[in-house]
């Protein structure tokens, strides 16, 4: 037995801060660096108030809703090229049905919406499942699937949706204002249910097992096929949450909005989110302050003084050094052991 | 026979193929209340097939099994464990991204469940939120076992679980599976180690070419009797033979060889500190060591995948600093590592697979098609592959994939061959091939550093032995000196006095 090293085997061997400071080392690193560049720009603009805040938050919110969906299929071991899609369909869904009616409908559609969303990607898993086609293959037919639907539903931009409604996801009931609070509640309520649920429940570890190592948790006596469905299912139903975020923001449905250019977004944020693309690692909580990054940088860089067509360049460049970084740490890693 | 009644386990007349390959032909199982019964076989006899089939990891495509005299329907591992068979795969089942507190979670077990069992294999104070990836793979397999043991499981089923064990944890295994075989309940034993087999069971069930084709008492067996029933009388000589085969060459003449690959001081952080040697052309220079004593390290190191921290690597004289196994390759050091899947790809070819190397010269890319053949149909003669060389690898055994991770490097060419532990899990027959086709190798002039976890064989095929204690190199044994007992003694550190 010694020579296993048992001393780094032993309980209580490292300080329990310091293997918390490891294992979350990311999500601290992410909300550091969001809270550093909301510093930064409040030192650019002139006034840098409430409103710049509430701005951030409420038109950042659809983004971080995609990217917790699709940071949960991705840490199941799938992929879902969809979700862009799902969002612009619950988007115009929502303010085709919600149109002119009170607050009470517009909640019952929202629900009734998101249960749906959830049933459909469900069945996108399933599909995936029962045609052994990869989950790439499969969602980019979805995301084109979904989108398609959109304009049917909705062929030009129309529609609405209750102010109150709109008050839920924005904190004004003309969707512009001050008040960052009800989206960040919003935020907070359903990240952290999920996250938690993901990180302490056994239904929420098996998705991490089945996304590391499907073997291995197959053999532990899990399904790794039911994991699949749920995790699309878990997974739409929070792009539709993106979806209603939307609506609520822009008043009216668009079928126009690219879904594809959402999904290429919503993976970039789990990027620098610090899940990884292979399944198996990554928490809901780091994807968050990442999403609101990515929305971000185009202010930012208007701030500056920067082009804003060149907003995507440095996009680019942050996922690229992100994955570096991610390289690096593998890489010592590697030596250390 | 035993009536079916009775018995713990009954499976009769299993078959499994896969595609056109016969895993399983038709096999019967009977394991009875309070044994420790031994499935035997060589490697591909469908040991391992038979195994997953009774835990319902893959389904049979023909066969009954019964529990208790009860016809039992597994259709998925759930059911195996509710009806009370309990299995440590082979390869570790635990996820490599969660934490072993979360392993256990998914599984519906708690600490207090696994505790006991852990403490029994001294590992009592084990950190359970390590994540499982930084765990060594000794400590996973035991693991594995105490949560298999967790859930009380009437037969306990446990798949070459001694491979990846150090000699004092196997007995914490062998001790348990005494335990329950006193408590009247039973465990199937598959090792490729007779002697442990010989010691610790009481029947055996032996196949050949998914076939049983014995179930014995054990009582009294010869080894030599065991090893006639897994590979049919015809083939038993011809493993004999290989000792005879083995003309150890005198230190004399070794020492006047020229040397190929020295070794000065070579330091690996803390897990290599300070190894030098000299290995001479045309010898088998064995290794040996506990696990974990830096013969890993070591062995990146010489392959080029890692970078000493300090010392220095000279082949034929001149220094070689490589920075990737290209480099390495490319000075004639060839790598056959322990994990066939490290090497292979594994849903390729056996001819593509052969001819990987070769595709390291630029040159030869545009002349590699019609090349090719020749070389590897050479190395396909050479190595008995008992294959149509258009196969995919991954339906291979494990004997014939390691066959192939060496036969690539004689395709292309090598000066120096590494090999790490290449007859890990390896059947009896396939070994004695290896090993014969060791010496070939090193009688035409190459030379060979062996490290193998395999005392037994040592002085079988190597000139000289070096063992290794804690990242250096404490002990050099001439062949005939290797017995067992002497190699134990200096891999345990007892003997450092006698360091070189």
């Amino acid at each position: 037995m010694t020579a296993l090293g048992r001393e780094t085997l032993v309980s209580g061997s490292q300080a329990p801060w310091r293997r918390w400071a490891r294992r979350h080392g990311w999500t601290i690193g992410v909300w550091v660096l969001l809270l550093a560049l909301i510093a930064y720009y409040a030192t650019l603009i002139p006034r840098f108030g409430a409103f710049q805040v509430a701005s951030i938050v409420n038109n950042g919110s659809p983004l971080v809703f995609l990217a917790v969906a699709q940071a949960i299929i991705v840490i199941a071991g799938g992929i879902d090229l969809g979700v862009g899609g799902m969002l612009v369909l619950t988007s115009v869904t929502a303010a085709r049905l919600m149109e002119g009616q009170p607050l009470v409908v517009g909640l019952v559609v929202a629900v009734a919406i998101i249960f749906a969303a959830g049933a459909i990607n469900a069945g996108v898993g399933w599909i995936i499942n029962v045609s052994k086609v990869p989950d790439i293959v499969i969602t980019l037919g979805s995301l084109y699937f979904f989108q398609g639907l959109a304009l049917a539903i909705l062929p030009n931009p129309a529609g609405g949706a209750n102010e109150w409604f709109r008050w839920l996801f924005t904190g004004s009931k003309t969707g512009i204002g001050s008040n960052p609070w009800p989206a960040i509640v919003m935020i907070t309520i359903t990240v952290t249910a999920i996250g938690w649920w993901l990180g302490k429940t056994r239904q929420g570890l098996s998705l991490y097992a089945v996304g590391s190592n499907k073997t291995a948790a197959y053999l532990s006596g899990l399904n790794a096929a039911r994991v699949k469905v749920l995790s699309y299912a878990i997974g739409g139903g929070f792009a539709a949450m993106a979806g209603l975020a939307n609506t609520a923001i822009a008043g009216r449905g668009n079928a126009n909005t690219v879904g594809g250019n959402l999904t290429l977004n919503s993976v970039a944020a789990i990027v620098l989110g610090g899940v990884a693309l292979t399944g198996g690692i990554g928490s809901v909580i780091a994807v968050v302050p990442a999403g609101l990054i990515l929305f971000f940088l185009s202010p930012i860089l208007t701030a500056m003084g920067v082009d804003p067509n060149s907003a995507q360049v440095v996009q680019g460049v942050l996922i690229v050094l992100v994955m570096m970084v991610t390289g690096i740490i593998e890489w010592r890693r590697r030596l250390r052991s | 026979m035993t009536s079916i009644t009775q018995s713990l386990l009954a499976a009769r007349d299993v078959a499994k193929r896969y595609g056109p390959v016969v895993a399983l032909r038709s096999a019967d199982l009977t394991v009875e209340p309070g044994e420790i019964h031994a499935l035997l076989g060589a490697n591909g006899a469908g040991k391992s097939t038979l195994v997953k089939i009774l835990s319902a990891v893959i389904p049979a495509d023909a066969g009954r099994i019964s529990v208790h005299g009860k016809q039992a329907n597994l259709r998925k591992p759930g059911d195996a464990m509710r009806a009370g068979i309990g299995t440590v795969f082979q390869d570790p089942a635990l996820i490599p991204d969660l934490s072993l507190q979360q392993n256990l979670r998914i599984s519906k077990l708690d600490r207090d469940d696994v505790l006991p069992w852990l403490e029994r294999m001294n590992l009592g104070h084990i950190d359970l939120d390590l994540l499982a990836a930084d765990v060594p793979l000794a400590v996973l397999r035991l693991l594995d076992l105490a949560r298999a043991l967790a859930r009380d499981p009437q037969l306990l089923m446990l798949d070459e679980i001694t491979a990846a064990l150090t000699t004092d944890q196997a007995e914490y295994v062998f001790e348990l599976m005494r335990e329950w075989k006193a408590r009247g309940r039973s465990v199937l034993f598959i090792s490729h180690r007779l002697g442990e087999v010989l010691d610790s069971c009481d029947r055996a069930t032996i196949l050949r070419n998914g076939v049983h084709v014995a179930h014995l008492d054990l009582a009294g067996v010869e080894e030599s009797a065991l090893v006639t029933a897994m590979l049919g009388e015809e083939l038993v000589e011809k493993v004999e033979a290989v000792g005879d085969e083995a003309a150890v060459v005198t230190a004399e003449e070794v020492e006047s060889r020229p040397v190929v690959l020295e070794l000065r001081d070579v330091h690996l952080r803390d897990r290599v500190n300070g190894v030098s040697l000299e290995l001479h052309k045309g010898e088998i220079l064995g290794l040996t060591a506990l696990e974990g004593q830096g013969q890993n390290e070591l062995f990146q190191v010489l392959s080029g995948d890692r970078r000493p921290t300090s010392g220095e690597l000279r082949v034929e004289g001149e220094r070689l600093n490589a920075r990737s196994p290209y480099d390495a390759i490319r000075s004639g050091l060839a790598f056959v590592p322990a994990d066939r899947h490290q090497a292979l790809l594994p849903q390729r070819s056996v001819r593509e697979n052969l001819s990987i190397p070769l595709y390291n010269r630029a040159r030869r890319w545009l002349s590699l098609v019609g090349d090719e053949e020749q070389r590897v149909e050479q190395a396909v003669d050479r190595l008995t592959i008992d294959v149509r060389a258009g196969r995919q690898v991954q339906r291979l055994s494990g004997g014939n994939q390691q066959k192939v991770t060496i036969g690539r490097w004689l395709a292309s060419g090598f000066d120096t061959l590494l090999c790490f532990d290449p007859t890990r899990g390896i059947d009896i027959q396939t070994k004695a091939q290896i090993y014969d086709l060791l010496r070939e190798i090193a009688g035409g002039g190459s030379a060979v550093l062996l490290y193998t976890s395999e005392l037994r064989e040592i002085p079988l095929v190597c000139d000289r032995v070096l063992v290794m204690y804690a990242g250096r190199i404490v002990g050099e044994l001439p062949a005939a000196a290797a017995t067992e007992e002497a190699l134990l003694t200096a891999a345990h550190g007892l003997n450092e006095g006698t360091a070189s």
